[in-house]
C-alpha cells in the first residue's frame, strides 16, 4: 500500500531531464533517493557503497541494513548530507531538480535520471555503471534490459482486458504513458485506458463500466480489497460485480526496475491461473 | 415567464446529464442501460440536489452576513471536512462510507467551533465574528490537515486532495436517497425565515423594530445553512463556485425577498451543477474534468454578462 507513493510520483512527476556527468571519480558512498535505484545498485554489485535510501527502499533485503534518510519526497537535504556522500542518486522531478541543486552547491556529487517506462531503464543502469566504474556488470544488465523491452514492441496478442485504478474517487485510472500499461501490455492484458496519452487521467465511472474491462487491477501491498470493491457504484462495473481485482504489491509491479521482468512474469501467471480456473 | 424558463432549463438540464455521457448509449436501450439507470441518474440527480444545497446555502449565508462574498464554504466547513476525511484514511478507517461520514464529522466539528465563537461577545450571533471564526477554523483545520499528510506514510493521503475538490463520481441511489431524506429539513427552515431574512438584509436594528426575533433568525438560518453544506461537502467534496455566484445570479433576476429567492437559487444552482457536471464528463472523454472547474467556467462569464447588462440598465 505504501508502495503506491512511488509509483504516484513517477505517475504524476514525470519529467525529462540531463544523463549523470562522467567524471574522473568513481562512487563510494551513495545515496539513492528511488526503490528502483537501490534495486540497479544492488544488481549491478554497488549495494554495499550505498550510505542512505528512502523508507521505500525494501529491495532486495539488504537494503533494509541501508540507513534511511527519509521518505524522499522532497529529499531532507541535511539528512542526505548527514550520511556524507559522494554521489546521490535522484528521479529527475521538479522538486529533485531543487534538492540537487541545494546539494551541489554543497560540494556533493549528484545525477538526475528519467525513470518512467521500460525503455528508461537501459540509460539509467549505464549510467549509474559509469559513476561507479562498474561498466560490465552495467552493460549485462542494461542489455537484459534493453532486451526485454524491446520484446514491448511486438507485444502477445492480448488475450485479456485490464484497467488499472489507481484511486477511486475521483477514478484516477493508468494511460498508455506508464510503466504499468507496458507491463500490462507484455503480460498479454490490455490495459482498456491504453488510449489516454497521459500516464494516467481522471475519468468516469460510466466510462470504464462501457470499456469493460475482466480485470480491475490495484496495487495493494495488503492484498486487501479496495474500499470501494463494496460501494454500490462501483457495481455498475462487471468486473467488481464479479469480483475480478488483480491487487498487486507495489513493491514489486509499482516501480521499473531488474524485477520488471519478474513482474510480467507474475502478472501473466496470475492471469492465467484464474482464466484456467 | 422567468420562472418557467428556469423551470425549462433545470429539466432540460437534467435530461441531457442523463441522455449525454462519454459511453455511447443508443436513445432506444436508454430506459434499459445499467450505466445510465446506476450511473447517470443517480449522478445527474445528486449534482442537482447539491448544487440546489450549496445555491440555498449560500443565498442565505450571504444575506445572515450581509457579504457579497459569503460562499457556503467560507465559514470553515471545507477545512473541517478535509481534516476529517485525511483523517479518516491516515487511521485506515475502512468501509465504502468511512470517507463521507468523517468528512460530514469534520464539517460538523468546525461547525460547532465556529459557532461557539460566533457567541463569544454574548448571546448575539454577530456576523462579523462569524466570517473571521470561520476563516480561522477553516485555515486551522487546514494547516492540522496539510500536516498530517506531509507526515504520514501513507500515499492514498494525496489523493485525499483530489477528493477535496470535489467531484459526483461517488454517486449512487443511496447517497441520492441519504441527501434526499436529509436536505429537505434545512431548505425548509431556510424557506421559513423568508421575511426575516428580508428584514435582515435592511440591518439589525431595523429588522428588530419591524418585528423580527433577530438573534433566533440568525442561529438558525446559520446552523441550517451549514448543516446543509456539510452534507454536501460529505458527499462531494467542496464544489466551489455554484454556492457563491447562484445567489447573485437569481438575486439580479428574482430581487432580494428571500421567498422567491431561495427557490430560485435552488433550482439555478441544481440546473448549473447538473450542466456543469455533464460537461465535466463529456467534453474530454475518455478523461474527466473536475466538475469544480466547469462551475467556474460556466459562471463566471454568465454572472459578468448579467452584472453588465444590470448595471447599464
Amino acid at each position: 500500500m505504501l508502495r503506491r507513493l512511488c509509483v504516484v510520483l513517477l505517475i504524476f512527476l514525470g519529467c525529462h531531464g540531463t544523463a549523470g556527468r562522467p567524471d574522473g571519480r568513481t562512487a563510494q558512498r551513495i545515496v539513492s533517493l528511488l526503490p528502483s535505484f537501490t534495486e540497479i545498485l544492488f544488481a549491478i554489485g554497488a549495494g554495499d557503497r550505498l550510505v542512505g535510501r528512502t523508507t521505500w527502499c525494501d529491495y532486495p533485503p539488504a537494503a533494509l541494513a541501508v540507513p534511511s534518510v527519509g521518505d524522499g519526497m522532497p529529499p531532507n537535504i541535511e539528512a542526505v548530507a548527514a550520511r556524507q556522500p559522494d554521489l546521490v542518486v535522484l528521479y529527475n522531478s521538479g522538486p529533485n531538480v531543487a534538492a540537487a541543486q541545494q546539494l551541489e552547491r554543497i560540494g556533493i556529487r549528484t545525477v538526475l535520471l528519467d525513470l518512467n517506462r521500460l525503455e528508461d531503464l537501459g540509460p539509467a543502469t549505464r549510467t549509474l555503471g559509469r559513476l561507479t566504474g562498474l561498466e560490465q556488470r552495467a552493460e549485462s544488465l542494461a542489455a537484459a534490459m534493453d532486451a526485454f523491452t524491446s520484446t514491448n514492441l511486438h507485444p502477445p496478442s492480448p488475450t485479456s482486458t485490464v484497467a488499472f485504478i489507481v484511486w477511486d474517487n475521483p477514478p484516477i485510472t493508468i494511460g498508455h504513458g506508464s510503466y504499468l500499461d507496458q507491463l500490462a501490455a507484455l503480460a498479454g492484458a490490455r490495459n482498456v485506458f491504453s488510449d489516454i496519452a497521459a500516464p494516467s487521467a481522471q475519468v468516469s465511472l460510466e466510462t470504464i463500466a462501457a470499456r469493460d474491462p475482466q480485470w480491475i487491477a490495484v496495487l495493494s501491498d495488503s492484498g486487501a480489497m479496495p474500499a470501494f470493491a463494496k460501494r454500490q457504484e462501483w457495481r455498475a462495473v462487471r468486473a467488481v460485480r464479479e469480483g475480478h481485482f488483480l491487487l498487486l504489491p507495489g513493491s514489486l509491479f509499482g516501480r521499473p526496475g531488474p524485477r520488471s521482468a519478474e513482474a510480467v512474469r507474475e502478472l501473466r501467471a496470475r492471469l492465467d491461473r484464474t482464466a484456467s480456473r | 415567464m422567468k420562472w418557467t424558463l428556469l423551470l425549462v432549463v433545470a429539466v432540460l438540464a437534467l435530461v441531457a446529464s442523463v441522455v449525454l455521457g462519454p459511453a455511447a448509449v443508443p436513445l432506444s436501450e436508454l430506459l434499459r442501460s445499467d450505466i445510465v439507470w446506476n450511473l447517470r441518474a443517480p449522478r445527474a440527480l445528486l449534482a442537482f440536489l447539491v448544487g440546489g444545497s450549496l445555491g440555498v446555502a449560500g443565498a442565505a449565508l450571504q444575506a445572515l452576513v450581509r457579504n457579497p462574498l459569503a460562499d457556503p464554504f467560507l465559514l470553515g466547513l471545507s477545512g473541517g471536512a478535509g481534516l476529517g476525511a485525511v483523517l479518516a484514511i491516515a487511521l485506515h478507517l475502512s468501509g465504502p462510507w468511512a470517507l463521507p461520514i468523517a468528512a460530514f464529522i469534520g464539517a460538523l466539528a468546525a461547525l460547532g467551533l465556529v459557532y461557539r465563537l460566533g457567541l463569544i461577545g454574548g448571546a448575539a450571533l454577530d456576523p462579523r465574528i462569524l466570517l473571521l471564526g470561520g476563516v480561522a477554523i477553516g485555515a486551522f483545520a487546514a494547516a492540522i490537515t496539510t500536516a498530517i499528510v506531509s507526515l504520514a506514510d501513507a500515499a492514498e493521503l494525496r489523493n485525499a486532495f483530489l477528493w477535496l475538490w470535489g467531484g459526483l463520481s461517488a454517486a449512487s441511489w443511496d447517497s441520492v436517497l441519504l441527501v434526499a431524506l436529509y436536505a429537505p429539513i434545512p431548505l425548509a427552515i431556510l424557506v421559513a425565515a423568508s421575511r426575516p431574512l428580508d428584514l435582515l438584509a435592511l440591518g439589525e436594528e431595523p429588522a428588530r423594530y419591524l418585528g423580527a426575533d433577530v438573534e433566533a433568525v440568525k442561529r438558525r438560518v446559520y446552523l441550517a445553512a451549514s448543516l446543509l453544506t456539510a452534507a454536501a461537502v460529505a458527499v462531494s467534496g467542496v464544489i466551489g463556485f455554484v454556492g457563491l455566484v447562484v445567489p447573485h445570479l437569481a438575486r439580479l433576476t428574482w430581487g432580494h425577498r428571500h421567498r422567491a429567492l431561495l427557490p430560485a437559487a435552488f433550482i439555478g444552482g441544481g440546473a448549473l451543477l447538473a450542466i456543469a457536471d455533464t460537461l465535466a464528463r463529456t467534453v474530454v472523454a475518455p478523461r474527466e474534468l473536475p466538475v469544480g472547474v466547469v462551475t467556474a467556467l460556466i459562471g463566471v462569464p454568465v454572472f459578468a454578462l448579467l452584472l453588465r447588462r444590470w448595471t447599464i440598465s
